[in-house]
């Protein structure tokens, strides 16, 4: 019951922003800019063993604030995972994610990120739901005239699963690449990213210590309106 | 030379008596100047000093007494020579007679009577035009005796202000501010230049008037370039390179090689399928970019080269504003001479 009403708050707040990201007047924007825009998104998810195998396809949508050395990047993502060719299983169920990052440039291509990540699988026993802090660093380089790509890493630091387990220090992280492309004068950019996580968790149900781990590849194209 | 050379020389060298502008109406005057023509002395001797007793214009007198200071020259009689060339200078002090057309014998005679008389003469004012405070006033003058001579504006609202006092001879330049004693400028408006010489009893003062007029000195106009320097490019395309081929293909096989490192090998082979689409995207976008034209990049040396000459061109421009302030405070003086110099006693 708690879990739920925190995704709802979760998501409350993710919407709040978004949508008053997207009604400001550009006039107030004018030392900032804000992107906003739909993504297509497929992933991959394994969780435990080779056989809990899911593909899937969904929708997503990335919002970016940029304001001084500060920036913010807002996904919000639902995929319908399908049991893959390979696995065992027959159930299908959905990932909805909210993936908060707040970044702070330091240098040359150099920003730290910080910010949490909470992913929901539904029906809520054929995945795990799952929720963490995120901590690390990003690599931005602009290749030419409006293609900028960038390459993040870091840890994901107070993982929470639905199933219960945890992780230790070091065993849950996370990967990101990503390009824009710049469109129509600036107005409208073209986004790829790619986001990979690997939780290793461990469950203990007296026995001692067992490894269920998570992992999740996501793929995202899409295009971004800015302001 | 004969006598005889002499008398047919004579008339040729006696011509500058035929002046211009006014001419000679006294009929006794002009038999006189047709004896001297047809070298009848005697004769141009009796009717010149006959015409002196006649009623005579001032330039008639002045005439006259040339005519009897050449005739007396002609016979040699250079006292008496001197002296009717000396009535002809008091007549008319700025007279000269060319060397090219006079005889040695009259011109000796004239240059005696000069030293022999207190003259102001050839009394100029330069026509010039400065600011105020800035430029001066030329004025020459001749006196022809050693005496103290005092220089003198006078008119318009001055009276009398003294510009220069010396003792002179012969030429003396002056160099007039146009200044009053409190240091303004002389206000707009016509005077005269008088120069008094005194001798003893003897004076003599020239005038020359002069008209004085204020204006507004020009301004300079702001700079928006420096003469031969020009501003530069700030941007600069640099050389085609590879680089964002390469560091595609290094983000990309980063995150690959990441994900395949970082993959738990509990869950059976890594899925590379949307790591390798993203980064298949950016490969290509690097490639491409390769392909193009890069980018302008900031020219580190010629964004200070600009900003330098814009500092300069400030920086004068200031100036020229702190310059253009303080003209527009001053006076243009303008000094034209009115007509040539008068003669008093």
């Amino acid at each position: 019951m708690t879990e739920r009403r925190y995704d709802g708050m979760t998501a409350c707040i993710t919407v709040s922003v978004l949508v008053a990201l997207s009604v400001l007047p550009s006039f107030r924007l004018s030392a900032q800019h804000v992107s906003l825009g739909p993504q297509i998104a497929f992933g991959d998810y394994k969780e435990v063993s080779s056989n809990l195998h899911y593909r899937g396809t969904g929708i997503a949508a990335k919002a970016t604030l940029t304001w001084k050395k500060l920036s913010a990047d807002v996904l919000l993502s639902k995929l319908k995972y399908k049991p893959s060719s390979d696995a065992t299983v027959t159930n299908e169920f959905d990932a909805s994610e909210v993936d908060l990052r707040l970044r702070y440039y330091i240098t040359g291509p150099i920003s730290g990120e910080l910010g949490f990540i909470r992913r929901k699988a539904d029906p809520e026993f054929e995945a795990q739901s799952v929720g963490a802090v995120t901590a690390g660093a990003r690599m931005a380089y602009l290749l030419g005239p409006g293609v900028r790509m960038a390459l993040s890493g870091g840890l994901l630091f107070g993982s929470k699963f639905s199933g219960g387990g945890s992780t230790g220090a070091l065993g849950a992280l996370h990967l990101g690449l990503g390009i824009s492309v710049d469109a129509l004068r600036g107005r409208v950019q073209v986004t790829g990213d790619y986001g990979f996580q690997r939780f290793s968790r461990e469950t203990d149900d007296g026995s001692g210590a067992v490894p269920a781990p998570i992992q999740q590849s996501v793929g995202r194209v899409g295009f971004a309106i800015t302001f | 030379m004969r006598r005889s050379t002499w008398l047919l020389v004579a008339p040729s060298l006696l011509l500058p008596l035929a002046l211009p502008a006014q001419t000679v109406q006294n009929a006794t005057l002009r038999r006189a100047r047709q004896a001297f023509d047809n070298l009848d002395y005697r004769q141009a001797l009796t009717a010149g000093q006959a015409s002196l007793r006649e009623r005579l214009t001032g330039f008639e007198r002045a005439r006259a007494y040339e005519l009897l200071g050449f005739t007396y020259s002609g016979m040699d009689s250079i006292l008496k020579a001197v002296d009717a060339f000396k009535q002809v200078v008091l007549i008319e002090p700025e007279r000269e007679l060319d060397p090219n057309r006079t005889s040695p014998k009259a011109l000796s005679a004239f240059q005696v009577a000069l030293t022999q008389i207190l003259v102001v003469r050839q009394l100029r004012v330069d026509s010039v035009q400065f600011i105020g405070g800035q430029g001066a006033v030329g004025i020459r003058y001749t006196v022809t005796q050693p005496s103290r001579v005092v220089t003198r504006i006078t008119g318009g609202s001055i009276a009398g202000m003294r510009i220069d006092s010396t003792v002179a001879n012969g030429q003396v330049n002056l160099r007039w501010p146009a200044r009053l004693p409190s240091g303004d400028p002389v206000p707009a408006g016509n005077y005269n230049v008088v120069v008094e010489a005194t001798v003893g009893q003897n004076n003599f003062s020239a005038s020359q008037a002069i008209r004085l007029e204020h204006g507004r000195v020009d301004t300079l106009p702001h700079l928006t370039s420096l003469p031969g320097y020009t501003y530069l490019p700030e941007t600069e395309v640099p050389p085609k390179s590879w680089k964002p081929m390469g560091l595609a293909l290094v983000y990309t096989g980063v995150a690959l090689a990441g994900t395949s490192a970082l993959s738990n090998g509990d869950l059976g082979s890594t899925s590379l399928r949307e790591g390798g689409a993203i980064g298949a995207g950016i490969v290509v976008a690097g490639f491409i970019m390769t392909l193009r034209k890069p980018a302008p990049q900031p020219a580190r040396g010629n964004i200070l080269y600009n900003q330098l000459l814009r500092e300069q061109i400030a920086r004068r421009n200031t100036e020229i504003a702190q310059e253009n302030t303080r003209r527009r405070q001053q006076v243009a003086l303008s000094v034209v001479p009115i007509s040539r110099a008068g003669v008093g006693r």
